[in-house]
């Protein structure tokens, strides 16, 4: 196992910003962008000269343009002496933590601002080119759900899922959504398990209400050194303590257990790095394309063992005052996913709670939390990347 | 042109997967070989994802297989709007890789995990494209 450079806990997140969550909103990258550094600069009473350090997604909405970074800087009037546009789809955000904090101790900079903002809603300009146009389009596969399909129907035939359970998952994020004022204004109604039951089928098994729906939005950090934090006099700064990223897991196998995903690997290695079992983490927030890919994350790593998903769910209280809370303000499946900032969602979100301000869906005793990213779907697997960030209040 | 109506994609090949398609006009399914590996590898790649090296050859596959997975698809892919639903399926190959692809002559209900699957061709722009049937 790599050393934890997370262990001193000499980097600390000092605020966060996030948009309300819109469809087709008509807006671009840059102004979800903006709204987040204002936001930011707002809750710091920093400006644009104090930030020497800048962190991105790259959106899907901004998908042609090969400087989007360096655009975004001067949207922003920032300066910075470290950039950088991370590319591992959902897992840019909890990427985008570990890179900041790895640059601040290298001394590159000292004061990070990390923005996700995307509006694949109201543009969506990726091609995906590779192997996709001759090998996955063709096929009549469609996109994600159709591989997410593939993924569940595998996993029904090696372990027992229980619909019931992942019913259950996607009703109480919606209760989450229906308290979280950014969450996309048509997912604020509650749902059942019925609900989700009765939701027509799309990439059967996978149903329509498994799935996220893409929106426009964004989300954002500022990371600095744990002595600026305190210079700056922050009430609650929130430090993370252990990561671990993998990307293209079993990708020399041609034949994988498509199944086992990067979290059987990433999960165990970044709870050991924090000293922690999954028994110590007081909220979850996975990374939320598909439900499935949560229950397969409690149980790879280590919530519950294999093929326990279903029960586990079925037995813990997952909602804000339960047990193990899982994705309190909604997730992306609830909220909305603001393209390839999605992973931001449920980051910002933990951050959040961890600073104690969720209001009426705060957790009690918010003293940790692990938040997820899933990145990218390859041919025939599962996902690309997998990353596993722990928070400490 | 038949104007609005999406038409499935017509696979352009590179240069790296050009025996890849002459084979499937002729309908063999054509698949990479590794000799130093002594392991097939698809989709077809300019090297060897096990050695990194460009030492491969390309080989004529059986075509048998049995199905490893499959998704019935409800919201169709671009061109297949006429087949909903349609069943879908990961091919477990003979040769040790797998494929995804259309599954012909499989009624939803009629797919299981497990069943014997055999190549099939279907015209797609000027060469065919590869599909599955039952093995029977």
């Amino acid at each position: 196992m790599k050393d934890n450079f997370l262990k001193d806990k000499d980097v600390a997140i000092v605020a966060y910003a996030e948009t309300r969550l819109e469809r087709r909103s008509g807006k671009s990258a840059f102004d979800f962008a903006c709204a987040v550094a204002s936001e930011l600069f707002d809750k710091t009473a920093l400006a644009p000269k104090d930030i020497d350090g800048l962190a991105l997604i790259g959106p899907l909405s901004e998908a042609g343009n090969p400087f989007w970074s360096n655009f975004a800087t001067d949207y922003f009037g920032i300066t910075p002496r470290w950039l950088q546009t991370t590319d591992i789809g959902g897992c840019s955000a909890t990427g985008n933590v570990a890179r900041a904090a790895a640059a601040i101790q290298a001394g590159m900079c000292e004061m990070v601002m990390m923005v996700g903002a995307d509006a694949p809603s109201t543009i969506n300009r990726a091609h995906y080119g590779g192997y996709r146009g001759e090998f996955w389009e063709p096929t009549g596969l469609p996109g994600p759900p159709g591989m997410f399909g593939l993924l569940m129907n595998r996993y029904m035939a090696q372990y027992d899922l229980k619909f019931e359970a992942l019913g259950k998952l996607a009703a109480t994020q919606r209760a989450g959504a229906v308290l979280n004022p950014n969450a996309y204004d048509k997912n604020r109604v509650p749902i059942t398990v019925d609900d989700y039951l009765r939701s027509r089928q799309v990439a059967s098994p996978l149903r329509l209400l498994d799935s996220v729906m893409y929106c426009d939005g964004g989300n954002g950090l500022l990371i600095t050194t744990t002595e600026r934090a305190k210079t700056m006099g922050v009430n609650r700064p929130v430090h993370p303590i252990a990561y671990s990223e993998i990307t293209n897991f079993n990708g020399r196998d041609m034949t994988p257990d498509i199944t086992e995903t990067g979290f059987s690997m990433v999960g165990p290695e970044a709870l050991a790095k924090a000293g922690m079992t999954a028994a110590d983490i007081r909220m979850f927030h996975p990374y939320d394309d598909f439900l499935i890919a949560e229950l397969l994350q409690l149980e790879q790593i280590g919530f519950c063992g294999r093929g326990e998903g279903s029960q586990f769910l079925l037995d813990t209280d997952v909602s804000f005052k339960g047990r193990l809370p899982i994705n309190t303000g909604g997730g992306q499946i609830s909220a909305g996913q603001p393209g390839l900032a999605g992973g931001g969602l449920n980051l910002t979100e933990a951050v959040r709670q961890l600073m104690g301000e969720a209001g009426e869906r705060q957790v009690a005793d918010a003293g940790n939390a692990m938040v997820t990213g899933i990145g990218v779907i390859p041919y025939a697997r599962n996902w690309g990347s997998s990353s596993v960030l722990i928070l400490e209040a | 042109m038949s104007d609005k109506k999406a038409q499935r994609p017509v696979p352009r090949p590179s240069f790296y997967t050009k025996p890849f398609w002459d084979g499937a006009r002729e309908r063999k399914l054509m698949l990479q070989y590794d000799p130093d590996a002594q392991a097939f590898q698809f989709w077809p790649r300019p090297i060897s994802v096990k050695t990194g090296k460009a030492n491969l050859e390309w080989r004529e596959a059986s075509g048998k297989g049995v199905l490893y997975s499959y998704t019935v698809c409800h919201v169709p892919g671009a061109g297949f709007e006429e087949r909903v639903p349609y069943v879908v399926g990961c091919i477990e190959l003979a040769e040790g890789v797998r494929m995804v692809a259309n599954l012909v002559g499989v009624e939803p209900q009629d797919a299981t995990i497990g069943m014997p699957m055999r190549v099939t061709w279907e015209p797609v722009g000027d060469t065919n494209y590869y599909a599955f049937e039952p093995d029977r």
